[in-house]
Formats: structure tokens, C-alpha cells, sequence
């Protein structure tokens, strides 16, 4: 169902009902198709990071840059206030364009569409979206990504697939951030597992640390291919 | 937690539409919310009362149809709706292969205007 279909019907009371199916999300959804043939258009494949706040997307990034991946990469910083996340990755030496939202707890796709004129896409082939931490919104919010990549991080727990869906259903990738604490919490890493690839069995996981490196050379060997796809 | 931006979308679409029909205002507006969309909805309903002062919807009541996440299964060939947000396999035969037909609806489907 998409589209605005309307119809008014006058029921015998007087009363004027006008039928207007629309979906909510439509004007959000249109611009996001916009941005996503922009995108297109300069061949960059672009990646929506969402995850919990302090979940380790900034650092995944960095870690992710550090690494290298013969990408030309730029990142799109998504906060409700500051600019410190895009200080962190600036260093790196890539486009880097910070949005506040203004206490907006995800990035829509008009946000982007008003910043995708400040980076130089046709020198990029991989473009970062590091979404507003929340576990709920940035999942139903399109901003013309090619695929949505979420951050867990252990300590978070073993519940949260069941108590967040929809963000894992509609992720592409999970990577399973701070594995180096593991031994200091009682979390079921297997049952993340189980549970997320029930909820979505196309899931990719990549069990990762930032403090100690591990498991970042097999997350971004991936990226680079998807991006290769894209 | 996005309930404002939801709200927010919905005024939107039901003032164009006021606008385009002449009408003077809105008396109530329907949506439909699938259980799975992550929108909850007292929350939405408080949201739309915080934010409708200053629009054709002011006077507006909204009425929320929430929808139940529902899917067909393939092992059994039967369908099937829950009550929850998700389908971990399919609960009249333990099936996993299943498809979602129903749940993430996000729709306005129509509304009452004084002309
Ligand atoms: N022990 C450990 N700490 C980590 C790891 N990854 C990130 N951290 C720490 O977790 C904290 C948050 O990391 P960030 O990268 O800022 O997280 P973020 O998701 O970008 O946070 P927001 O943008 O504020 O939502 C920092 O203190 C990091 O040093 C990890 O793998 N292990
Ligand atoms: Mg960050
Ligand atoms: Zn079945």
C-alpha cells in the first residue's frame, strides 16, 4: 500500500469521513529513496550503524579505519548534541559531517538529505552513517542506506534480541562489540546468537573488541566485499 | 520512543489533506499500528495530544487499530497470528519456515472532518 488514496463519503448523520491511505512514514520513506539514488549515482555503498548508546559504534569506526580497507570512506555523525564523536573519526583524515538532531532520538532521512551536499561523494566508495544511540526508532527510519549494521555490546545482556526485535530483523549485520568482557559478566553469548538468527536468519555475526582488535579484521574483510557488491 | 516524529507525520498527512479538501476541521483520525512496528501505543496517543494545539487536528481525536503480527507457515500450510511482537517458529506445528504477512503496519486510513 503506497500512496495517498482518497475517497469522501458522507454518511447519513452528516458526518463527512474521508478515506486517505496513507502510510506514515511516506514522506520520510520518498526522501529516502532520493538519497538513496544520489548515493547510487556516485557508486558509494552506505552503511546505517545503530546501536544502543555506548555501545561502541565510534569506536567500531575507528577501529574500522585504523584497519584499513582500501575503501575511500566518509562518516556521517548522528548525535543529538556535540561534536566529539566526529572529532574522534576526523583524525583519521576522512570527510567527516556532524548532524545534531536537537534531542530527536534517530536520524531521518531529511536530516541526510540537508548534509549529503557537504561530502565529496564521488571521492568515496563507502560512506558511514553513525546513527543517534537507541535501540527502538533508528530501526523504522530509512535514510537511504544500502544496509543497516547494529552494535550489541555484552554487557547489555542476553535479552536483548527478544526485547528489541525489530532492530535485529532489520539489520544486516550484528557485531557483538566488547567480547573482552565477557569473562566479567554472566551473558549467554549463545543465546544472542540463537535468538537473533531465529529472528532473522540472514543475520551476519561478528563477535569483535575494540580494546583488544579481535575479530575487526574479519568484520571489515566483509564490509569490503559487501561494499564491492553495492 | 519515537512516538513524537510518528505523531508528528500524522498531523502532517491529515492537515494536507484538510488543506486540499477545504475542510475546516478534523473531528477524528484512524491509524493502524502493527504490533510489531516498535510503536507503542499510549504512547502515541499522548504524543499526538501534546502536539495537535496548533494544527487542523486540534479537536481531533485518535483512534488506534493495532494489528497482531500474523504469518503463514510453510511446514504446516496454516496461518497463524500471535499476540507478541515477534514469531520465533510457528505456534500451532514448532515450524521455522514461516512467513510475517502482518504486523508492521504504519498507516493513516482515514479521518472525520467538519466541511
Ligand atoms: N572494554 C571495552 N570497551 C569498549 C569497547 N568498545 C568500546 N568501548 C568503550 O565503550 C565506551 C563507548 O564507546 P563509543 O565508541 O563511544 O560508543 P558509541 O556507541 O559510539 O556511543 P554513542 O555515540 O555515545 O552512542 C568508550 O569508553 C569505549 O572506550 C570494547 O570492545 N571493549
Ligand atoms: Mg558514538
Ligand atoms: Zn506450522
Amino acid at each position: 500500500m503506497t500512496g495517498t488514496v482518497v475517497e469522501k463519503i458522507t454518511k447519513e448523520d452528516g458526518r463527512v469521513k474521508v478515506k486517505v491511505v496513507t502510510k506514515i512514514l511516506e514522506a520520510n520513506d520518498r526522501i529516502a529513496l532520493e538519497n538513496r539514488r544520489l548515493f547510487d549515482k556516485a557508486r558509494v555503498f552506505v552503511v546505517n550503524l545503530m546501536s544502543a548508546p555506548g555501545a561502541g559504534k565510534t569506536s567500531v569506526l575507528e577501529k574500522t579505519l585504523a584497519q584499513g580497507t582500501g575503501l575511500r570512506i566518509g562518516v556521517i555523525e548522528g548525535d543529538i548534541a556535540g561534536s566529539d564523536d566526529a572529532e574522534r573519526v576526523e583524525k583519521f583524515g576522512i570527510p567527516v559531517v556532524q548532524i545534531n538532531t536537537g534531542g530527536a532520538c534517530h536520524l531521518d532521512a531529511n536530516m541526510i538529505y540537508e548534509v549529503i551536499g557537504d561530502l565529496p561523494l564521488a571521492e568515496l566508495d563507502l560512506l558511514f552513517i553513525e546513527n543517534v544511540g537507541n535501540l527502538v526508532c533508528p530501526a523504522e527510519f530509512k535514510v537511504g542506506e544500502d544496509m543497516k549494521v547494529m552494535l550489541l555490546s555484552v554487557t547489555e545482556g542476553h535479552d536483548k534480541p527478544l526485547k528489541y526485535p525489530l532492530m535485529f530483523q532489520e539489520s544486516s549485520a550484528l557485531i557483538l562489540n566488547k567480547m573482552d568482557l565477557v569473562p566479567y559478566t554472566d551473558v549467554d553469548i549463545s543465546k544472542i546468537r540463537k535468538d537473533a538468527l531465529s529472528l532473522n536468519p540472514n543475520l551476519k555475526i561478528f563477535e569483535v573488541s575494540c580494546r583488544t582488535g579481535a575479530g575487526i579484521a574479519e568484520w571489515t574483510a566483509w564490509l569490503g566485499e559487501q561494499a564491492g557488491k553495492g | 520512543m519515537h512516538e513524537v516524529s510518528i505523531a508528528q507525520s500524522i498531523i502532517e498527512i491529515v492537515s494536507g489533506q484538510c488543506r486540499k479538501g477545504g475542510y475546516r476541521s478534523i473531528t477524528s483520525i484512524r491509524v493502524r499500528i502493527g504490533r510489531a512496528s516498535g510503536i507503542m501505543p499510549d504512547a502515541l496517543l499522548f504524543a499526538f495530544d501534546a502536539i495537535k494545539a496548533d494544527s487542523p487536528a486540534r479537536q481531533a481525536v485518535l483512534e488506534i487499530e493495532e494489528v497482531c503480527v500474523s504469518g503463514r507457515c510453510r511446514d504446516c500450510g496454516r496461518d497463524f497470528s500471535v499476540e507478541g511482537e515477534y514469531v520465533l517458529d510457528c505456534p500451532l506445528c514448532g515450524g521455522l519456515a514461516f512467513e510475517i504477512t502482518a504486523g508492521r503496519e504504519m498507516d493513516v486510513t482515514d479521518m472525520e472532518v467538519e466541511e
